[in-house]
C-alpha cells in the first residue's frame, strides 16, 4: 500500500506526548469545524516519521516491568517498544494533513511480530507510518505501524488498527474490511448499554465453555499509573469526570495495558519470536475484576491463546493469542 | 563414571541403575557434581540496581545459566534458592523465579534463608538430593538487595492497622484510627544489628578484631589484594562464562582495581571507635552492602554426561557450625573455624591438604581472625578440642580471584559466587585438586564445605 515516494521525516527525538495531543485536540477541533467526514484512499500522506538512536531507560524499564508483571530482565518486553514507539506514532496523527482526527480515535486491534526482544543496551531506530484506510461499519480504520530497527536489522513490526468513528470512505476505495472487528456497540466510545449490568441476557452465549485460568483485580489507580509508564495520558484512563464525559461511567483501563498483562500471563513461554496480537472488545471499567484464560493452542498450532472478560456480565474485553514465528 | 542413559530417562526421580552407588547396596550414595555457575554483577546500595527485586535478579541469573547450558524448558530436578532482605510478598521466591524464566514450568523450587549462608545451604540441600538420586539435577541461588529491601511500619501501627482491618461497625474502625499517634509512623528499615545483642555485624567483628590483636595494616593489605585479585581474573576472563551482564554493568560496581594499602590506609575506622584498642576496621576493609544474584548448576555425572556438558567439581562433604557469641564466649562470625576442624576430620585432612581457601571477606579482619584461630595452639586446644593448632595456610591460596570485599556481598548470592568460582579453578588446577570454603552468617553461623576437582 506504500507509494514509492515516501518522504521520510527525521525528527531528532521521540517527541513529548503533552504537547502532541495540544496539537492533536486543536487539529480535532478544526477537523470538526470543517466538518470534512468523508476520507479517500489516498489522503494518508505518504510520510514516514523516523526517529534514530532510541534507547531505554533502566528505571522507565523497571517501572513498566512491574506494573505489566513481566520479569525485570534486560529484554524489552514487546509492549515496552510499543511504549517507546507510540508517541512517534502520535507525532505523525497530529501532523497536518493526517486526514483522521486524533481525538477520539478507538484502538480496536493490535498486532506486534517480534523477531527477537530488543535488549536495553541496544539504540533503536524507530520508524512510523501510517497505512491502509479500511472502511468500517461505524467510520473508518487506519493502521499505524511502528519499526524498531536494531543496526539494520528489523526486530520488532508493531501494527495499531485505530477506528475514527462517523468517518467514511470514499466509494471507490478497498471493500469494507474483511477482518472481522468488533461490532460498533462493543467499541470503546460507545458503551451505552454494552457497559451497564445488564449484560445477563449475553452471558450464556459468550461465556459458554470459557473457564478462567486466572483474574486481574484492577484498581482505580491503575489507569494513572499505565498513563504515567506509557505517557498516554488521555483523560478517559486517569479521570473518572473526564471518561463520564464521554460516555463511560467510570475511567477505563487503556487496551494495551490489558493485552500486555495478558502477553505477561503468557510468560516466557512465549519465547523470544513471536506474533503477538490483539482484538479489543468491551472496555474495563476501572476498579474491576477481570476474567483471564490463557490456553495452549489446540493441535496442530503453536502457541496461545488468551481471553479476558467481565464476570459479571459475561462481556468479551478482548481477544488474542502469541504465536512462535521463525 | 558417566552412565550413558536413554533421552527423557531425567523424568524418572529414582537412582540410576548405571550411575554409582545410590542403590540399595549400601554402598556410599553417588557424588553430586558442580556443572558451571551464573551470577548477574553485583553492584553497591543505591546504585543501577536500585529498582530491580530480589525476583528479577534472581530471574535475570537464572536465565543466563539457562542460557549457557541450554536448559530453555527443561524441567530440571529442583531449584532452591533465597534472599536474607526479604519482603513479604517473596515468600516463594525461587519458585516465582522459576516461572519468571526459560526453565519448563514444572520445575518445582523451594526457599532457604540461612543468612550469609543461605546460598552455601541451597548448594548443600541440593547435592544430597542429588546424592541420594532423589534428583538428577538443580539450581542453587542466592539473591539480596539493599537497595530494594523492605521497609515495615513499626510493630505499634502494625497492631492498629490489623485491629483496624478487624473492626466492623464505623465506631470500632474510628477507635483503632485514633490510637495511630505520630510517632508510630517512622518506618524501620532492616539493620544488620544482632537481635540478642543489639550490636552490629561491624561492632561484633571489632571485638573479635581486638581481642585476637589483628592489625590495621593486616587487613588492608588483605582489601587490597582482594581487589587486585578480582581485577586481574576479569581481565583474564576468568569472568566470562560465570557472569551475565545486568542493567548495563558488567563487572562488580565495587571493585577499585587501584586501590592500594596506602589509598585504604586513609580511610577513617567505622567500627570498634569506643573500644580500649584503637579502631582498625574502615569501609575499606568492611564489605559494602551490595546488590546481586547467583546461581550454581549442579548434577549427577550421568545427567551432565547426556547433555554434553562440563562437570568442573564434586561437593565432597559440608559441615555447619554455630558459636555462643551471645554471651560472648566466641566471635559471631567465628563459626567456620569451628566448623573446619570437624569436617578435616570426618575426611581425615588436614588443613593444609588444600590447593585454594575460599573464605568470604565479610570483613578483613573475619578472615584473619579465622587464620589466627587455627594458629593458636591454646584456642585450639581449650575451645576446639584439638591436639593442638591446625597451622596455617599458604596464603597465596587464599581468595586467589578476590572475594566479597573487592566485589561486594549480596548476602544470600555470596555462596554461589564461591561455590562457582572455586570450581572452575579447580578444574583449571587439574584432577585432585582440593578447596575449601568457609562462610559465616548472622547468628552466629557458618557453613563450610570441600570441593575436589572432577
Amino acid at each position: 500500500m506504500r507509494t514509492p515516494e515516501v518522504e521520510v521525516v527525521e525528527l531528532d527525538a521521540v517527541p513529548a506526548l503533552g504537547g502532541l495531543y495540544a496539537r492533536g485536540v486543536a487539529g480535532s477541533a478544526r477537523a470538526a469545524a470543517a466538518r470534512r467526514r468523508t476520507v479517500r484512499p489516498d489522503d494518508l500522506p505518504a510520510t514516514e516519521l523516523l526517529v534514530r538512536g532510541v534507547r531505554a531507560e533502566v528505571e522507565h524499564l523497571s517501572t513498566y516491568q512491574h506494573l505489566l508483571g513481566e520479569t525485570g530482565q534486560d529484554a524489552l518486553p514487546a509492549g515496552f517498544v510499543h511504549v517507546l514507539a507510540f508517541p512517534v506514532a502520535t507525532a505523525l496523527m497530529v501532523r497536518p494533513g493526517f486526514p483522521l482526527p486524533l481525538l477520539g480515535m478507538v484502538h480496536v486491534a493490535n498486532q506486534v511480530e517480534q523477531r527477537r526482544a530488543v535488549r536495553l543496551d541496544e539504540e533503536m531506530d524507530l520508524r512510523v507510518r501510517a497505512q491502509d484506510l479500511h472502511a468500517h461499519r461505524s467510520g473508518v480504520t487506519v493502521d499505524l505501524v511502528a519499526e524498531a530497527w536494531v543496526e539494520e536489522e528489523l526486530v520488532w513490526t508493531g501494527t495499531s488498527t485505530y477506528l475514527a468513528k462517523g468517518h467514511h470512505l470514499a466509494p471507490h476505495s478497498a471493500s469494507t474490511d474483511p477482518t472481522p472487528l468488533p461490532s460498533p456497540d462493543n467499541l470503546v466510545s460507545e458503551p451505552q448499554g454494552a457497559l451497564g449490568t445488564r449484560g445477563s441476557d449475553t452471558r450464556s452465549e459468550e461465556g459458554a465453555g470459557r473457564a478462567p485460568t486466572g483474574q486481574w483485580r484492577l484498581g482505580g489507580e491503575v489507569g494513572r499509573r499505565y498513563a504515567a509508564v506509557s505517557g498516554d495520558q488521555n483523560p478517559i484512563h486517569t479521570s473518572a469526570l473526564a471518561a463520564k464525559a464521554f460516555g463511560f461511567p467510570r475511567a477505563i483501563a487503556h487496551g494495551m495495558y490489558t493485552a500486555a498483562r495478558a502477553l505477561a500471563d503468557v510468560g516466557p513461554a512465549r519465547g523470544e519470536a513471536f506474533v503477538w496480537h490483539v482484538q479489543f472488545a468491551k472496555p474495563v471499567v476501572l476498579p474491576s475484576t477481570v476474567a483471564v484464560r490463557v490456553a495452549r493452542a489446540d493441535g496442530e498450532a503453536e502457541g496461545f491463546s488468551f481471553e479476558a472478560w467481565s464476570p459479571r456480565s459475561g462481556r468479551t474485553h478482548l481477544t488474542g493469542g502469541v504465536s512462535p514465528s521463525s | 563414571m558417566a552412565a550413558a542413559r536413554t533421552p527423557g530417562s531425567q523424568t524418572s526421580s529414582g537412582p540410576t541403575p548405571g550411575s554409582t552407588g545410590a542403590g540399595g547396596d549400601g554402598s556410599s550414595p553417588r557424588r553430586a557434581v558442580v556443572v558451571g555457575g551464573n551470577r548477574i554483577p553485583f553492584a553497591r546500595s543505591g546504585g543501577p540496581y536500585v529498582r530491580a527485586s530480589n525476583q528479577d535478579m534472581l530471574t535475570a541469573a537464572l536465565d543466563g545459566l539457562v542460557a549457557r547450558f541450554g536448559l530453555a524448558g527443561e524441567r530440571v530436578g529442583e531449584v532452591a534458592a533465597g534472599a536474607v532482605l526479604k519482603h513479604s510478598k517473596d515468600f516463594n521466591l525461587a519458585r516465582e523465579s522459576v516461572l519468571g524464566s526459560a526453565l519448563s514450568p514444572e520445575t518445582p523450587a523451594y526457599d532457604v534463608q540461612q543468612a550469609c549462608a543461605t546460598g552455601m545451604e541451597t548448594v548443600v540441600g541440593l547435592t544430597n538430593k542429588i546424592r541420594l538420586g532423589q534428583i538428577e539435577s538443580g539450581i542453587a541461588g542466592g539473591v539480596d538487595s539493599t537497595s530494594d529491601a523492605p521497609i515495615v511500619v513499626s510493630d505499634a501501627l502494625r497492631t492498629i492497622l490489623l485491629d483496624l482491618s478487624r473492626a466492623k461497625t464505623p465506631q470500632q474502625k474510628l477507635k483503632a484510627v485514633s490510637r495511630i499517634r505520630p510517632g508510630h509512623l517512622a518506618p524501620s528499615a532492616p539493620t544488620t544489628g544482632e537481635p540478642r545483642t543489639g550490636l552490629s555485624m561491624g561492632e561484633h567483628q571489632a571485638l573479635t578484631t581486638a581481642a585476637m590483636g589483628i592489625t590495621r595494616e593486616a587487613q588492608d593489605e588483605l582489601a587490597a589484594a582482594s581487589h587486585h585479585r578480582l581485577a586481574a581474573a576479569y581481565d583474564d576472563g576468568f569472568f566470562d562464562d560465570l557472569l551475565t551482564p545486568y542493567r548495563g554493568l558488567t563487572r562488580d560496581a565495587n571493585l577499585r582495581a587501584d586501590t592500594s594499602v596506602e589509598k585504604l590506609a586513609k580511610l577513617k575506622p567505622v567500627f570498634g571507635k569506643h573500644l580500649e584498642t584503637p579502631a582498625t576496621m574502615t569501609a575499606g576493609n568492611s564489605t559494602p552492602l551490595s546488590d546481586g544474584a547467583s546461581t550454581v548448576l549442579l548434577a549427577s555425572d550421568a545427567w551432565a554426561a547426556e547433555r554434553g556438558l562440563p562437570v568442573l567439581a564434586t561437593v565432597v562433604d559440608v559441615e555447619a557450625g554455630a558459636v555462643d557469641f551471645a554471651h560472648g564466649r566466641d566471635g559471631l562470625l567465628m563459626a567456620g573455624a569451628h566448623a573446619v576442624p570437624r569436617l578435616l576430620a570426618r575426611n581425615g585432612l588436614s588443613l593444609q591438604d588444600f590447593d585454594y581457601y575460599e573464605i568470604h571477606e565479610a570483613f578483613a579482619a573475619t578472615v584473619l581472625c579465622n587464620l589466627a584461630i587455627w594458629e593458636s595452639e591454646e584456642y585450639c586446644r581449650e575451645r576446639l578440642g584439638l591436639d593442638g593448632a591446625l597451622g596455617s595456610i599458604d596464603r597465596s591460596k587464599l581468595n586467589v580471584h578476590g572475594s566479597s570485599l573487592a566485589a561486594g556481598h549480596p548476602f544470600a548470592a555470596t555462596g554461589g559466587r564461591i561455590v562457582a568460582t572455586l570450581a572452575k579453578q579447580l578444574t583449571a588446577k587439574g584432577p585432585g585438586s582440593r578447596g575449601l570454603i568457609s562462610v559465616c552468617a548472622a547468628g552466629g553461623q557458618a557453613v563450610v564445605a570441600i570441593l575436589e576437582a572432577a
